[in-house]
């Protein structure tokens, strides 16, 4: 397809968050007329160039043009005034107020008639916004509390195309949208097109990007990998280029073929969690197994994660210790059964930042050392003492802050945490995130000694090389549900798992 | 593959710490220094001291138990109004029955209940819980009006039977030094040597990791407001037994003096790891110094208040550089 004019431009762009790589020199073009789609694994970049292009967030280094000018935005509304507009996933209405007070929220001035602001007139311009999108059917002096959640999304669309943007993007947001809602979607997106402006589109629906697309650009670790025109489509190919790096095994498990006791340890029977991202799930974790649990983002597994461990409201269904029988229905009861949690949010849900190295550790293991009202100092010293020798946790000394750590080393914190309590069953989500490669290599040790240990481990991850490597037995979700069962072999590659995923 | 970039903390940070710990004993010692020479030297006075310590000890035992409460992070503006109302109760079931006995047990019986009670709104309750102590402080001291009726004051004197007294000078400062070590070392211990301290501190710091890490965080939040009241009985106690005569103006200032006496104590107001049991203590020397000191320096009463607000906006303000900054929203 003949290219229109360039319309943005990203040179060099980089982008870093703490000690992750989340862009590293990305150059990237978009031009007018287009739809240009952004595709890649969770971590790749994909949003992070489009939240920089609109102001949500600054780049590290690297340089921004928007029509020929340079372009540094410090907010979205800066972002929108020079006109990019951006969609999210994530709900973007505040409660409380109406759908035409939403729709112009900060923009309240331009319908003032003497100091008061007319409502009549905020309402008629509402509803132009509304019908533009094609969004006939609300009323905009309703309160927005009365829409469900798609319809607030649409709110929000009509909102960011009530300023006409030159350049739109679109970040994942149709996956929660039914098809009516991805209706009205695309068929703004190619009335932009069709009006000589561009737009971006982020996606994981890879039939969904084919269908929509002009040119499709894959990321890979913050990289550009290659850009994809419409005539070059091949479903493989793009996976290829999504996956294509190589396993690496020396930080993974080397055996295969080991057996898997048949005892289930822990179940989980039919759940729906409150926040919808699970639907009557089942799942059983087998003793000394690991499982590995993958998908794309808001497929549920998070989620998973947390209702194991008693941490998510259920509505229905429960998970079950097989050992006793009994309900997991906190982080408590958890604890008492022997389970640990390594949440993939290590820095809110896992740590005390500005508590030292010991205090952390030490606060899932007070029941380990204390006797009765007495908490030795001499036993809290050496228990916390053989976590650092165990997990070579780099510090000053153990009354550090743990902020103050890089991310490998508030991990293998975190990890201290529970390897002290000697537990049974690890849940770990996202266990080596923002962690290099050598800390990686030691927790992968770390896992499969534990496993060897007859540990039974859920892991939970957004890489599927590490899902692969480590796994004895891996589920993929979508959208709250199992797609597919593999078990560990040799010649298991991703290409088998991105099917399940996309 | 992600990059990362590691850093460690270099021991001069460590080092910039320990001093930075040390903070509120210089400060004690540069209030006793500065008040010393602007009296020239009549702050020092044996009554004057005398009556420092008697006062010093009440803020002190009611700031020792707040270390908890704000250690896990909750912010309690109800403490002057409960121990008032504790006090009233307490003094008008003592005149009723003459016994000491009933009085203690009243007054005890009251704190507890109100710690309880305040355990249970912090614990279960979505409304901010600084909220419900204003409204709470407010309601204690209106019904304390009420109670009272057409008296502003009530005197321990009128009990049916005779009350004991005990001497300014020797009974009572002994009874108040024994109080203060007692429960000084209980606190010490159960912040230093218990799983408490440390529960709290992390209840302070991240309630959600201190939840996933198993704390039991209903536990822990009901106990520091019952400690707490702990003080607070002790302090009502003293206090009555100290002026014999209680009314709608007794511990007026004492929640003022005890926020005052922990951030100068060295205590973060928002609570978490950097929570220190010191704070209560050196605070309340602190504090008491200055109130002395102001006005042994002839200054009004209005004007006293607004040099201890500047002194606390100013610390915490200074205070905040180092801590705040760092801290992920809760």
């Amino acid at each position: 397809m003949a290219k229109g004019e360039l319309i943005f431009e990203a040179k060099n762009l980089v982008k870093h968050f703490g000690p992750t790589v989340a862009l590293n020199g990305v150059d990237f073009k978009v031009y007018r007329g287009q739809i240009t789609g952004l595709i890649g694994e969770n971590g790749s970049g994909k949003s992070t160039i489009t939240s920089i292009a609109a102001g949500m967030q600054p780049a590290t280094s690297g340089e921004m043009f928007f029509k020929g000018k340079p372009h540094n935005p410090s907010t979205m509304i800066e972002g929108a005034e020079l006109g990019i507009g951006m969609i999210v996933q994530e709900q973007g209405t505040v409660s409380g107020i109406t759908v035409a007070q939403n729709i112009f929220l900060g923009e309240e001035e331009r319908f003032k008639s003497g100091p008061f602001v007319s409502k009549r007139k905020m309402n008629k311009e509402a509803k132009k916004a509304l019908d533009r999108i094609g969004f006939e059917n609300v009323d905009p002096s309703v309160y927005i509390d009365r829409l469900n959640m798609q319809d607030r999304k649409l709110v929000e669309i009509a909102k960011t195309m009530y300023n006409n943007p030159e350049m739109l993007v679109v970040d994942e947001t149709t996956t929660a949208l039914s098809q009516q809602g991805r209706d009205i979607i695309y068929d703004i997106m190619k009335r932009m097109r069709d009006d000589n402006k561009a737009v971006v589109f982020i996606s994981h629906d890879l039939e969904e990007l084919m269908e929509v697309c002009d040119t499709l650009t894959v990321l890979r670790d913050g990289n550009i990998i290659t850009t994809f025109d419409k005539d070059e489509y091949e479903e493989n190919a793009i996976k290829a280029a999504m996956i294509g790096r190589e396993m690496d095994g020396e930080y993974y498990r080397s055996d295969y073929g080991t057996p898997v006791s048949k005892e289930v340890v822990l179940k989980a029977d039919n759940i729906t969690t409150g926040s919808g991202m699970l639907m009557n799930f089942s799942m059983e974790l087998h003793k000394g197994e690991i499982l590995g649990v993958g998908g794309l983002s808001h497929c549920g597994m998070h989620e998973l994660g947390r209702a194991l461990f008693g941490e998510e409201k259920l509505l229905e269904g429960k998970v079950i210790d097989m050992a006793t029988g009994d309900e997991i229905t906190s982080a408590r009861c958890a604890l008492k059964h022997g389970y640990g949690y390594v949440s993939k949010n290590r820095d809110t849900e896992a740590l005390v930042l500005t508590e030292s190295i010991a205090d952390n550790i030490l606060a899932a293991g007070y029941d380990k050392i204390e006797k009765g009202i007495y908490l030795s100092p001499k036993k809290t010293k050496e228990y916390v003492n053989k976590q650092k020798e165990a997990l070579s946790i780099k510090c000053a000394s153990v009354k550090q802050e743990v902020q103050a750590l890089s991310g490998g080393n508030k991990q293998k914190v975190v990890f201290g945490k529970w390897v002290g309590r000697d537990c049974d069953i690890l849940i770990l989500d996202c266990p080596t995130r923002g962690v290099d490669i050598g800390v990686k290599a030691a927790m992968y040790q770390l896992i499969n000694d534990m496993r060897k240990r007859g540990k039974s481990i859920v892991m939970i991850s957004e890489e599927l090389p590490e899902l692969i490597g480590m796994s004895d037995r891996l589920l993929i979700l979508k959208d709250g549900q199992q797609t597919g069962e593999l078990e560990r072999r040799p010649d298991l590659d991703g290409n088998d798992v991105i099917d399940m995923m996309i | 593959m992600e990059k990362t970039i590691s850093k460690e903390k270099t021991p001069s940070k460590l080092n910039a710490q320990k001093i930075s710990s040390l903070a509120p004993i210089i400060g004690l010692v540069l209030v006793v220094v500065v008040f010393t020479i602007l009296t020239q030297g009549q702050i020092l006075q044996k009554q004057i001291l005398m009556n420092m310590v008697k006062d010093g000890i009440v803020t002190a035992l009611a700031a020792i138990g707040a270390v908890f409460v704000f250690g896990a992070g909750y912010f309690d503006m109800s403490m002057g109004g409960c121990v008032c109302f504790a006090t009233v109760v307490g003094a008008m079931a003592g005149i009723a029955t003459g016994s000491m006995t009933v009085i203690i047990l009243v007054v005890f019986g009251i704190s507890l209940v109100f710690g309880f009670l305040k355990g249970l709104f912090a614990s279960f309750v979505n409304v901010p819980f600084f909220i419900f102590t204003i409204v709470l402080g407010s309601v204690m001291s209106s019904m304390v009006i009420t109670i009272l009726g057409t008296k502003s004051i009530i005197k321990l004197s009128d009990a049916k039977t005779e009350l004991p007294k005990l001497d300014g000078q020797t009974t009572y400062p002994m009874l108040c030094l024994i109080c203060l070590i007692v429960f000084f070392l209980v606190c010490v211990y159960l912040f230093k040597l218990n799983s408490l301290g440390s529960k709290v501190k992390n209840l302070g710091g991240n309630k959600i990791a201190a939840k996933q890490s198993g704390i039991n965080s209903t536990a822990v939040t009901i106990a520091v407001f019952m400690l707490s009241s702990v003080g607070l009985g002790l302090a009502s106690i003293l206090t009555m037994l100290r002026t014999r005569t209680v009314g709608t103006g007794t511990a007026g200032s004492l929640g003022n003096d005890i926020m005052v006496a922990l951030v100068l104590g060295g205590m973060p107001l928002s609570g978490g790891p950097k929570s220190k049991i010191s704070a209560g203590l050196i605070g309340a020397a602190t504090i008491t110094f200055l109130n002395y000191g102001l006005q042994q320096m002839q200054m009004t009463a209005g004007t006293i208040q607004m040099v201890r607000g500047i002194v606390f906006i100013v610390v915490v303000f200074i205070s905040s550089f180092s801590y705040r900054g760092k801290l992920l929203p809760r």
